[in-house]
């Protein structure tokens, strides 16, 4: 496998001796799309500014491309892009006066692309960023951000203020950056669906730890929920080990399985005369059922 | 291009590849015919690229489609038009068990079931 974009052992941060992530080994490859979720608080921006730099972790190491994320050669610095959740901009600056401060640190800055986008997100870039309204504000943002053509790319709730259509484009916008399979996106988002869409690998932050990472389809593929309605007692179903939520009355039972198998699935269909239903859940489903 | 819903509970590589297997199998994807490209099929539907090369290569793993040098990936040749009846049994076998479940949470019989299906299938069919 190809060198990891980024790597991080036993990362951790405190604020004022408390810990707010822990014990985090991450890896990041070339194509990888990860999604970052979590509840509010749960350190996902705490973690991109450790990954970034931005703000350093307290323990353990970050490595960008083989470098120590602090200290690293002005090259691979430009190798990375990071949108803050809250963005950086200069009032006063027109946008296009603003995106040229930027393009100017960056010999690879493509700027017939950041005309194209900034055409079909239909932002008017000789405006001044003070005029402009928060979503306005978010385009010009992640502009700054693909003007450079980054080979990482850390985005912080990089669609929050961004209506359906531009959403959409943006969405569009991370494909083509992954498609060359050479690049690499961490992205954070309450908006679960659009990870489902596009993040292949899935970082799931509870507690201050890794709580679940792995494929998003795996994830997928291992949850489920199980409807059994019956007065009996059926002890294969009981027993089934790591079940996240139970729930009983009378006649009927619901179970959320988290190592679900197709030899499981078997087994149960081969039940005669149990009306079992089991059902498979969205991203956002799992999410929610990993926080009761 | 293709139906695939990610807010599904079914992952979407196996959304695309059940539909690309029932589309070969039922004939309306014929030997020769071009998938679309990776990318264009990712960006369409705003999907990540890799879902999609993950699926063509288990397809293509399979002998379904066939990869060409520089051209979309076809539609293999295969001997017969149509996948062997088992085959494509085995792939409606998951709808059949849901019509099962509904059935018998509305206790109906399979006579029922069969009468209805066949009902159905005489006036669907012109």
């Amino acid at each position: 496998m190809s060198e990891p974009c980024i790597r991080t052992r036993n990362l951790g941060k405190s604020f004022g001796g408390k810990a707010v992530l822990e014990g985090l080994n991450l890896e990041v490859y070339p194509g990888d799309v990860v999604g970052l979720i979590g509840l509010n608080g749960a350190g996902k921006t705490t973690l991109l500014e450790a990954l970034s730099g931005f703000s350093p972790a307290t323990q353990g190491e970050v490595t960008v491309f083989g470098h120590p994320v602090l200290s690293p050669p002005e090259a691979v610095k430009r190798r990375i892009g990071y949108v803050p959740q809250t963005d950086e901009l200069i009032p006063s600056l027109k946008a296009i006066d603003y995106l040229e401060v930027i393009a100017s640190f960056y010999p690879k800055w493509d700027r017939e692309k950041i005309d194209a986008l900034a055409r079909s997100w239909q932002i008017d870039l000789s405006a001044r960023i003070r005029s402009m309204s928060v979503g306005q504000r978010q385009k010009v943002s992640l502009l700054g951000a693909l003007g450079h053509q980054p080979d990482l790319l850390l985005l912080d709730e990089p669609v929050a203020s961004l209506d359906p259509l531009a959403r959409r484009q943006f969405l569009q916008e991370l494909v083509d950056v992954t498609a060359s399979g050479e690049r690499a996106v961490i992205l954070s988002s309450h908006i679960v669906s659009d990870i489902e869409r596009l993040a292949n690998r899935i970082w799931v932050l509870k507690d201050r730890r890794l709580y679940w990472s792995g494929e998003c389809d795996s994830l997928k593929d291992s949850v489920v929920r199980i409807h059994y309605r019956s007065r009996e007692r059926l002890t294969t179903l009981m027993d089934l080990p790591n079940v996240l939520h139970r729930h009983e009355e009378d006649g009927y039972t619901a179970l959320v399985v988290q190592d679900w198998s197709e030899s499981l699935h078997r087994q149960f269909r081969g039940i005669a005369g149990v009306a079992l239903e089991i059902e498979t859940l969205s991203l956002e489903e799992i999410f929610l059922e990993l926080h009761r | 291009m293709f139906v695939l819903n990610p807010h599904s509970g079914i992952p979407l590589y196996r959304q695309l590849r059940e539909q690309i297997r029932r589309l070969i199998a039922g004939g309306q994807l014929r030997p020769g015919m071009s998938l679309p490209s990776i990318r264009d099929l990712a960006l369409r539907h705003a999907i990540n690229p890799m879902t999609v090369s993950k699926v063509y290569n288990q397809l293509e793993a399979e002998g379904l489609l066939e990869r060409n040098r520089g051209r979309p990936m076809t539609v293999a040749a295969q001997p017969k038009l149509k996948a062997p009846r088992s085959d494509r049994l085995h792939q409606i076998e998951g709808h059949i068990a849901q019509l099962i479940l509904a059935a018998r949470q509305l206790e109906l019989d399979p006579d029922d079931i069969v009468n209805a299906v066949r009902k159905k299938w005489e006036t669907h069919d012109e």
